[in-house]
């Protein structure tokens, strides 16, 4: 079969699993810009037990392929629960790769926010305060706006490789866009056009994001 | 007279680390009073202006402004800094808003103006220093000499009663030097409190009431600039001043 044969055939499954995975690709990046946030703030705060989590955190995620999070947290994390509680406990394939790759993507962004905020003349805080102005509302209004300029390529590509990485997630199992590619190459042996099609869509959604991000970065300038 | 002190410096210590910055620094300093602070640099000078509004903490001794201590742990050192201006070397302008904006900033968000009347009075401030063409301009639209007085008039925004300067020439080219003391000296003039360390040694010479000599953390000599400049007694105040004159 050639190539636009294979396409006629496997794009609707295609377009199906990659509905999956922007959709868990989205709810996580959303989830973990809010952790990010937290995670930043607790990394930069006074506090030393905040501070020593928050790096702690970071450490775990930076240290450990997300393959070997994602089995962790589906199969070895439910083992240890249900160990120690006596009773059966059982987490879904969506679920386990949701907190997975927020918990990666958490740990990245809270990174990202922490170095665009970090980037800021600390002179900027100074005079803030030197007003009268409180650390949040001097945060509010003089750091946060100018460190969100600075972080926003980053954080576009972290979003970037959240969406690809998530792919890797089909080891553990869930109806995505390779996990449908596999299926039907399984079927047929259209190895060759099947992933064609699969690297043509993520192509496609990237280059968007890539043109979404730069239209921003040009609106902020 | 004791009522009329503004700001009673006892026994002020900074450390940073196990480097002792300064060591011990008395001075009381009189409402209306210009004082400025001279001494080579990385004498502490810096740090002790610094003190002043609690952008460093103290490591020890106290600092009380009019009579209240800004030192004391539970003292409400934001609500302190609102009558406490400050006027940076590097002039710290907000880049991300225009220069109108960054004067009525403070005064907006502290809830002590409407945005109208944060308006008028940022444009007051803006003839006063002589830029009110620029109030719809971006910081960076400026020049050096043009920033650091738009910073003089975010401090002034805040009516404070007493104004502190850092090194507020010293990254300004030479030929702008003079818009921003001139902006100094009108206010010296009106009676404002200020503690102004410098290098500008004829500015101190002829608005200070009174010149601290600080250097190895403590201030060596202090007195009128006739008698701390002209006829320095202290023999490290007549080598530095050797060195600037």
């Amino acid at each position: 079969m050639g190539l636009f044969d294979v396409f006629q055939e496997v794009y609707p499954t295609l377009l199906e699993g990659l509905g999956t995975t922007l959709q868990i690709t989205i709810l996580s990046l959303i989830i973990a810009m809010v952790l990010g946030i937290f995670v930043c703030l607790m990394n930069i705060s006074n506090n030393k037990v905040l501070r020593a989590i928050a790096k702690f955190y970071i450490w775990l995620i930076r240290g450990t392929p997300m393959l070997v999070q994602a089995f962790y947290i589906y199969f070895a994390v439910p083992q240890l629960i249900q160990s120690v509680t006596g009773s059966q406990f059982r987490i879904t394939v969506f679920t386990a790769r949701l907190v997975t790759l927020t918990m990666n993507a958490g740990a990245y962004i809270s990174e990202i926010f922490r170095g665009s905020i970090e980037s800021v003349n600390k002179g900027q805080m100074e005079a803030a305060r030197s007003l009268g102005l409180s650390y949040s509302k001097s945060m509010q209004k003089i750091i946060l706006p100018q460190a969100v300029r600075t972080c926003l390529p980053s954080l576009v590509n972290q979003c970037i490789i959240t969406l690809k990485d998530s792919t890797i997630l089909y080891a553990i199992g869930l109806s995505e866009i390779m996990y449908h590619a596999k299926v039907y190459v399984g079927r047929t042996m259209e190895s060759f056009a099947t992933y064609t099609w699969v690297a043509v869509f993520f192509l496609v959604i990237v280059t968007v994001l890539s043109f979404i991000s730069r239209a921003i970065e040009r609106r902020l300038d | 007279m004791a009522n009329d002190v503004k700001i009673h410096v006892k026994g002020l210590k900074k450390s940073f680390g196990s480097l002792e910055v300064l060591k011990g620094i008395d001075a009381e300093i009189t409402a209306g009073e210009v004082i400025c602070v001279i001494g080579p640099s990385g004498s502490g000078k810096s740090t002790f202006l610094r003190c002043l509004n609690r952008l460093e903490e103290a490591t020890g001794g106290e600092i009380l402004v009019d009579g209240e201590s800004i030192t004391a742990k539970d003292s409400n050192i934001d609500k302190i800094r609102q009558h406490i201006g400050m006027v940076f070397q590097q002039f710290n302008l907000f880049p991300h808003y225009s220069v109108k904006e960054n004067i009525m900033l403070a005064p907006v968000e502290l809830k002590l103006k409407t945005k109208a009347e944060a308006e008028v009075k940022a444009m007051e401030l803006l003839k006063r220093v002589g830029l009110a063409e620029k109030a719809d301009a971006k910081p960076k639209e400026l020049s050096g000499g043009q920033q650091q007085r738009v910073a003089i008039a975010r401090a002034l925004a805040m009516e404070p009663d007493i104004m502190l300067f850092d090194e507020p020439t010293s990254a300004l080219d030479p030929e702008m030097v003079c818009e921003v003391l001139d902006v100094m000296k009108e206010l010296a003039a009106e009676g404002m409190t200020m503690v102004v360390v410098t290098h500008e040694m004829g500015f101190a010479h002829d608005v200070a009431d009174r010149v601290f000599f600080i250097d190895q953390g403590i201030i060596m000599e202090q007195g009128t600039p006739e008698e701390v400049m002209d006829h320095p007694q202290n023999e490290r105040t007549q080598s530095f001043l050797s060195k600037v004159l």
